[in-house]
């Protein structure tokens, strides 16, 4: 057993990280926000350049060969910057959804081309899971795969309405999607359908979680810097325990969280079909210290953090929309009791760590 | 112990009741409900409108004295008239200042003159007051205050230099009352006095600040040789801080009670939504409602036993518990009311960024626990001065 990341992810990680730190200031976000794709096209190019849209996809079919472990930490880097575009997603649940219907032999030659389209940065693919009633991004988008029922379909962008609406997230541009589930377009139904939409949101919640690791930490760390150069009673006011203890439990909250999500991105990788409780574990455990270091920033910035010229809201506004998609708390707890209630649950200390192994 | 009204105070209720039934319909129908917290950009002239009718109607300053246009109301009258006013969707009240907070501090430490000069105004909902305490470095550390009084022998008036921030409503509002230091030789407390300001005058500037939820309820309040004249120093030059504390004191106020009485409606929308939307049917949401009733329970019985008690604008031991109590419990209510919106949380009301009652309820209540006192404030005083713990250290950088 391991459970630290290997050198080679933590470098690739650390090379887009890179980037993103450099391109996406607080400043580049702010001027997203004025115009209408909400997008920095020029970021685009050099993520594209890095292979990031590739990630995920089988060597064989010209993509890098990685897995959610690895893309779990370049997840968490995009929400350590709050990156405004959908990348973690495009890379975490449309890459994998598209490879999965191409294995099993569905969506009749279409997806091959898709595959190839998003590796080379000419074509976007977004999900639309039915949990989500709204899409980000969809304005620019030439593919949505979307869920109704158990059936998934895809979309060319003019099968589909789009009804732009706004969110409390000014970086986020969302917009309510509706679309005629029809044979033209269906890729697969019943049991096949309904496997693939349950990995896809297992994906998609996992993709949140390990963004709002990383929008924690940009909070914490925000807040360590401001209580450290604003003064009051004649020294640093983050000299106060008070203060201190505000930021070190969201600190501690977040160190227990990461082995959470990485668990859920391993099970994930290997154990698709049995991911749900760790995806929903993941997504609990990021969106509380989440939610939390949101509050707790706003608080040790004084009247400064409840301010629009302030960036803690950034960070704080992206965790209040990313805490209700893929699922919220209520939807999560329950996959969790529901499991653990069911008359024939696998209780008792020989299954603590699942049955066997790690993954269960 | 005697825990319920009297026949007198129901009748009083009823009065209430019915007033506010006749006069907050036809024009003054839109703005019920509205300028409340988070929503006080909203409806300003009309809301000012309504000041004035509610003073025609004998209803601003009740608890003053009627030497001063009051009616002397009995503090259990006073309870009454708060909640009748939230029950019945009373817009937030711009005169909330100066019937609270200046009115109260004039009639414990002003002079005859002053008192004269600004109470009526008050009571006739024809002036609104704003609080220019907070400054850049002067946060939780107040007595920290830089802002310069300096007396102008020459024009007999005291001229201002310096910086207020976070004024609430100072650009709808026709005067500050200032913490201003007049002996710059003196550090902390010592050499500040408080006075009266208007606010529409040469070397004055207000910038509104925009907040979180892309309106401006704030401001910061540029002083660059404003002044007022002698007759508008409250108390004895220097004895700022003890005036300045003395206001504090008053609010604790009635006002409470009919904050309580917003809550409830705030609540009760949260109920009617999760009844509605179905998040009523989530066994984690059900619990956190139950919560969210006892807690405000509690909190009013705690707020009836403090006003029970003297009224002379001393911190008593319940007082200093409030803040503390009611903003971690709005504080989760707003977060409740998130929660039972879920996904649709996110959304707001088309453009430019019009924000939903209950998001702009959510966003407020990150507030609720920073100003008048921040939570970590409000612990150390209740530590310090409720318990008798020792003193933290003041730095001296
Ligand atoms: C919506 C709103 C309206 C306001 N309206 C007004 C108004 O009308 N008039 C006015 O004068 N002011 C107003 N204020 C200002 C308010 O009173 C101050 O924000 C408050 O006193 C805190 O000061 P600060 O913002 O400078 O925070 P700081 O004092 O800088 O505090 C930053 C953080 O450090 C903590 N901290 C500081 N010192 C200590 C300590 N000794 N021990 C432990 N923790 C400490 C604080 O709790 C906080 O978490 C308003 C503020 C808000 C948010």
């Amino acid at each position: 057993m391991d459970f630290t990341f290997t050198a080679e992810q933590l470098e690739f990680r650390d090379t887009v990280a890179g980037l993103l730190k450099t391109e996406v200031t607080s400043d580049s976000i702010r001027a997203r926000w004025s115009t209408d794709s909400g997008k920095d096209p020029a970021l685009q190019e050099q993520l594209l350049a890095m292979g990031v849209y590739s990630l995920l996809f089988p060597e064989s079919l010209g993509g890098l060969g990685m897995d959610a472990i690895d893309a779990v930490l370049l997840a968490e880097a995009c929400g350590a910057v709050a990156l405004p575009e959908p990348l973690a997603e495009t890379m975490m649940v449309a890459s994998p959804l598209l490879v999965d219907i191409l294995n099993r032999g569905l969506g009749n030659g279409a997806i091959q081309p898709i595959i190839d389209g998003v590796m080379d940065g000419r074509v976007n693919v977004a999900v639309l899971h039915p949990i989500n009633p709204y899409l980000n991004f969809a304005a620019d988008v030439d593919w949505i795969l979307a869920g109704s029922g158990d059936g998934l379909y895809l979309l060319p962008r003019d099968a589909v309405n789009l009804t732009p609406a706004k969110s409390l997230d000014p970086s986020r541009r969302l917009s309510s999607v509706e679309f005629d589930p029809s044979a033209e377009h269906r890729v697969a139904g019943g049991e096949v359908g309904a496997a693939l939409l349950r990995a896809s949101l297992n994906l998609g919640g996992l993709t949140v979680a390990a963004q709002l690791l990383g929008l924690s930490e940009l909070l914490v760390s925000q807040s360590v810097q401001y209580t450290q150069d604003r003064n009051q009673f004649g020294r640093p006011v983050g000299a106060n325990q008070a203060v201190k203890h505000l930021l070190a439990d969201v600190a501690v909250q977040l160190e227990y969280a990461r082995p959470v999500v990485a668990r859920a991105a391993y099970t994930v990788g290997v154990s698709p079909e049995r991911a749900d409780f760790a995806v929903s574990h993941a997504k609990l455990a990021a969106t509380r210290v989440a939610q939390l270091a949101a509050r707790q920033a706003i608080q040790v910035h004084g009247a400064m953090g409840y301010t629009w010229e302030c960036d803690v809201q950034i960070a704080a506004k992206r965790i209040w929309a990313l805490s209700y998609e893929w699922g919220d708390e209520g939807f999560h707890k329950n996959r969790i009791h529901e499991w653990l209630l069911q008359p024939n649950a696998l209780l008792g200390p020989e299954y603590t760590f699942g049955r066997r192994s790690l993954v269960g | 112990m005697q825990l319920e009204f009297s026949p007198a105070d129901e009748q009083f209720r009823n009065e209430v009741a019915s007033w506010l039934r006749d006069h907050l319909c036809g024009e003054f129908a839109a703005i019920r409900g509205r300028g409340g917290p988070g929503d006080e950009h909203h409806f300003v002239d009309e809301r000012k409108a309504w000041e004035r009718t509610l003073a025609e109607g004998g209803w601003t300053c009740i608890g003053w004295p009627e030497q001063w246009g009051g009616r002397g109301a009995t503090i259990e009258q006073q309870v009454i008239f708060n909640e009748e006013y939230a029950r019945a969707g009373g817009p937030g009240r711009l005169g909330h200042i100066g019937e609270t907070l200046t009115g109260p501090t004039l009639l414990a430490f002003g002079s005859e003159q002053q008192k004269q000069r600004y109470l009526p105004d008050i009571r006739a909902g024809q002036a609104f007051w704003c609080q220019g305490y907070s400054e850049p470095g002067a946060g939780s550390d107040l007595s920290n205050i830089k802002t310069r009084a300096e007396w102008d022998e020459q024009e007999r008036v005291w001229r201002f230099y310096g910086q207020k921030v976070w004024t609430s409503l100072a650009h709808e509002s026709d005067f500050i009352f200032v913490l201003a230091r007049t002996d710059v030789s003196q550090r902390g407390h010592r050499g500040l006095s408080f006075f009266l300001v208007p606010l529409a005058q040469e070397g004055l500037e207000i910038r509104p600040i925009t907040q979180l939820t892309g309106t401006a309820e704030f401001n910061e309040v540029f002083f660059d040789g404003a002044c007022c004249s002698p007759e508008d120093l409250v108390g004895e030059e220097g004895d700022g801080w003890r005036v300045a504390m003395g206001l504090l004191g008053f609010e604790r106020g009635v006002s409470t009670l009919g904050q309580q009485m917003l809550f409830q409606v705030e609540l009760d929308e949260v109920i009617r939504l999760a009844k509605e939307n179905g998040a009523s049917r989530q066994p984690a949401l059900r619990q956190r409602i139950a919560e969210a009733h006892i807690g405000l329970r509690t909190l009013r019985y705690n707020s009836l036993r403090m006003l029970s008690g003297e009224d002379d604008g001393s911190l008593s031991r319940e007082a200093m518990i409030y803040k503390l109590a009611w903003s971690n419990w709005h504080r989760n209510l707003g977060k409740l009311a998130m929660d039972v919106l879920g996904p649709e949380a996110e959304l707001v009301e088309s453009a430019p960024y019009e924000l939903n009652r209950l998001q702009s309820l959510f966003l407020f209540t990150r507030a609720d626990t920073i100003y008048g006192g921040t939570n970590q404030i409000q612990r150390n005083l209740i530590a310090e001065r409720a318990l008798g713990m020792p003193r933290e250290p003041r730095g001296d950088a």
